[in-house]
């Protein structure tokens, strides 16, 4: 009896012309999305490359690492492409100097603001919009639908039990309008794999979970609207209140959570860190400018027969301590600050995240983002690795020169001993090793949301049931 | 005499439905359906021709009384009750985007016929007049009267010894009321218990064998087609309906004989 059921759904589902006309267009826009991200990716890696490529060309002729101030590039990654989150936002470049707040600067959306008016086609926003659309569909009149053709009644007068059929619906409604999906999906796999996309298998693993979460997403617009069709007398009631709950699902909660959590947590301006940072630097300068001062007319010995060398040489020294010194200050008021605006940042985000996955929607953004690793921790992700760069750079700075590059030195030279600079070997620049957020880490993250969308369809099918035990089929 | 001696199919014992907003739908309402005969509800909107109908099939219970298919309360033991009936609601519309052949397929496999071929199928709808080109055809091109043809060959091939209709012949073309009547005549011949529900006074007095007039939830008159062969039912109805004879408000020819 169940199969009978699953096997009439499908064949209903799968020979209306609506599902014809629909899959095609749905289909359509899946192998676009698959194709724009591969061309998207391969522009992203050829400027990458164009990027590393300048950077060692201004290296060329220069002759004092010192002078020297890096700018290293995020490399593009491959799922980033199919689900862009906030990847095309935040800055891909950060220029790295010897000590200080590093920021991220070069967002494509910056570089080429004509893509942000429309923003991108991309596989999040299919299965968000579009495929939550495809399941309303096809599911806000499978119970009021079968109502009004009175089917109901007819298939209701035979020894059927209530659970079974609304089973049988549920399941061949869930497997007709999810399955045949794998179909443009397996095969704007295979295009990303013919456009040169180089996908590991990690990413592989990514996108298989992405892809998931998506059919869960769908999955729990499915009960919602089956729900809603077990609650309703008539289809086009059924599709009026399905419509305006995917309004609120997809459009109203989570940009209202993230409102309401910026009214309810205050977080520092990035302006306000800076400013304090400008405020004590200026204040260190002034400090140590009248030490320099003072350990100039005391300590200095320019008198003939003095050792002007020797004076030289302490002064440096002295003036590397003080900038060690003043870096050490800055760098400990940096972090401080640093760290209280991340920790109001996350309590707000916190809040605005639990807020907004009261929607199946904000939990399916959330989990596609963290598997694609384009979510909010993007860019701090990448500011650490930039971070932990500037510290081998300053090592490396120290090593070639002997000072950390923050501080004044004093070189004197006679005509006669000058030496001709020599030219630094740009290929001794230490590389920077973008590494994206590590698999474990991102199943970590995605696993909250891919709970919750499972969650969501066990609530909405289980409503579902227990709606139409309770349904009048009258 | 003999026909008095068989078990009822379709029984309402004392039936009785009172809506949560009060308002009472059957009140008390006793009739029977011996196999192989029809029993015509007469009756307006709201009369409780519908109720009746949809306690048999247990979309909603009695709140006194029990409707018994084959001996068994529907309301007590449902799947077991809806195996011994078939139904042909009004206005059904079927799987517009199915075939008819696939329309019988689910249909009568929905109802535990799955011994059932292609040809079955195709002499159930050539037995209720639908021409074979029709056969695979969708039902969403089906005018009524063919979708109430095939939903009747889905009846027939339930095989089951009670029959319900709810205004089988409401809205067809004469045509097909005719043949939809002589069906109707066929059936009860292979001795099915048939109850139908019509608004239609003709074709009742001309196909059934007991008339039951509905009216406010009672059963305000019952009388074999052969007691009213001299009687002009259309007058009867009227009157029945306006309050009925002062003399008559007994529901049925037992009840009389035992007055």
């Amino acid at each position: 009896m169940f199969g009978l059921i699953v096997q009439k759904e499908l064949r209903e589902i799968l020979t209306s012309p609506r599902f014809a006309a629909t899959f095609g267009v749905v289909s359509l826009l899946i192998l676009l999305a698959f194709f724009l991200g591969a061309r998207s990716f391969n522009a992203e890696q050829e400027r990458y490359e164009a990027a590393v490529q300048e950077q060692l060309r201004q290296l060329e002729g220069q002759t004092d690492w010192l002078s020297v101030v890096p700018t290293v590039n995020m490399p593009p990654q491959p799922l980033a492409a199919l689900v862009n989150g906030i990847a095309n936002d935040v800055g891909r470049s950060a220029r790295v100097l010897a000590m200080g707040l590093l920021r991220a600067t070069g967002s494509r959306y910056n570089e080429e603001p004509a893509l942000a008016v429309f923003r991108f086609l991309d596989l999040e926003f299919i299965f968000l919009v579009v495929l939550s659309l495809f399941a309303i569909l096809f599911a806000f009149d499978l119970i009021s639908g079968e109502k009004e053709r009175g089917t109901l009644r007819l298939a209701m007068s035979n020894a059927v039990p209530r659970d079974t059929f609304v089973l049988g619906k549920l399941t061949g409604a869930l497997v007709a309008l999810t399955l045949p999906l794998l179909i443009p999906l397996l095969l704007g796999s295979l295009l990303f794999v013919a456009m040169g996309v180089p996908m590991s298998g990690e990413d592989w693993l990514r996108l298989a979970l992405i892809i998931v979460a998506g059919l869960l997403y769908v999955g729990a617009f499915l009960g919602i609207s089956v729900l809603v069709s077990a609650l309703t007398e008539k289809s086009s009631t059924s599709f009026l209140v399905v419509l305006v709950v995917w309004i609120i699902a997809v459009l109203v909660v989570p940009r209202g959570a993230v409102l309401l959590s910026a009214r309810s947590v205050d977080v520092p301006t990035v302006d306000s860190v800076l400013s304090q940072q400008r405020r004590l630097r200026a204040q260190l300068m002034v400090e140590d400018q009248k030490a320099m001062q003072k350990f100039f007319a005391e300590q200095m010995d320019f008198s003939e027969g003095g050792d002007a060398q020797a004076s030289i040489g302490r002064f440096n020294e002295f003036m590397a301590q003080q900038a060690e010194d003043r870096k050490a200050k800055l760098d400990e008021l940096t972090a401080r600050l640093e760290e209280e605006r991340r920790n109001r940042q996350s309590a707000q985000q916190r809040v605005a995240f639990t807020l907004a996955r009261l929607s199946p929607a904000a939990a399916y953004s959330l989990a596609s983002m963290s598997l694609a690793g384009t979510a909010l921790d993007l860019p701090r992700h990448f500011l650490d690795q930039v971070s932990a760069y500037q510290e081998g750079w300053g090592r490396f700075q120290k090593e070639r020169t002997g000072s950390a590059g923050s501080g004044f030195r004093i070189i004197i030279a006679t005509d006669e001993e000058r030496e001709e600079p020599k030219a630094i070997d740009p290929r001794e620049l230490p590389a920077f090793n973008y590494q994206p957020l590590s698999a474990a880490t991102v199943f970590r993250q995605a696993a909250l949301d891919l709970g919750l969308l499972a969650l969501f369809n066990i609530l909405f099918f289980t409503g579902a049931f227990v709606a139409f035990l309770r349904y009048d089929v009258r | 005499m003999e026909e008095d001696m068989q078990q009822p199919i379709l029984e309402a014992d004392n039936l009785s439905k009172r809506y949560e907003d009060g308002v009472l739908a059957l009140d008390n309402v006793r009739f029977a359906v011996q196999p192989g005969t029809i029993y015509a509800m007469l009756g307006g909107n709201g009369a409780g021709k519908s109720t009746t109908i949809n306690i048999f099939l247990n979309f909603i219970e009695p709140t006194d009384g029990e409707a018994r298919i084959a001996g068994i309360a529907s309301h007590k033991e449902p799947l077991k009750a809806k195996s011994n009936v078939a139904y042909v609601s009004e206005n059904v519309a079927l799987y517009p985007h199915f075939t008819a052949f696939q329309n019988l397929d689910f249909f009568t496999r929905l109802a535990g016929r799955r011994d059932l071929t292609r040809d079955d199928y195709a002499a159930a709808l050539e037995r209720v007049g639908l021409q074979s080109e029709a056969h695979d055809k969708r039902l969403k091109g089906f005018s009524k009267g063919m979708r109430q043809k095939t939903a009747l060959a889905i009846a027939i091939l339930k095989d089951a010894p009670a029959m319900l209709l709810d205004e089988p012949t409401s809205g067809l073309d004469p045509k097909a009321g005719v043949e939809i009547t002589r069906l109707l005549g066929e059936l009860r011949d292979e001795g099915k218990a048939i109850l139908m529900s019509t608004h239609d006074i003709f074709r009742a007095k001309q196909i059934a064998d007991t008339i039951g007039i509905m009216n406010r939830g009672q059963l305000v008159m019952e009388r074999s087609v052969a007691d009213l062969a001299d009687q002009n039912l259309e007058e009867l109805y009227v009157q029945y309906m306006a309050g009925g004879p002062a003399s008559s408000s007994a529901s049925s020819p037992e009840m009389e004989e035992a007055a």
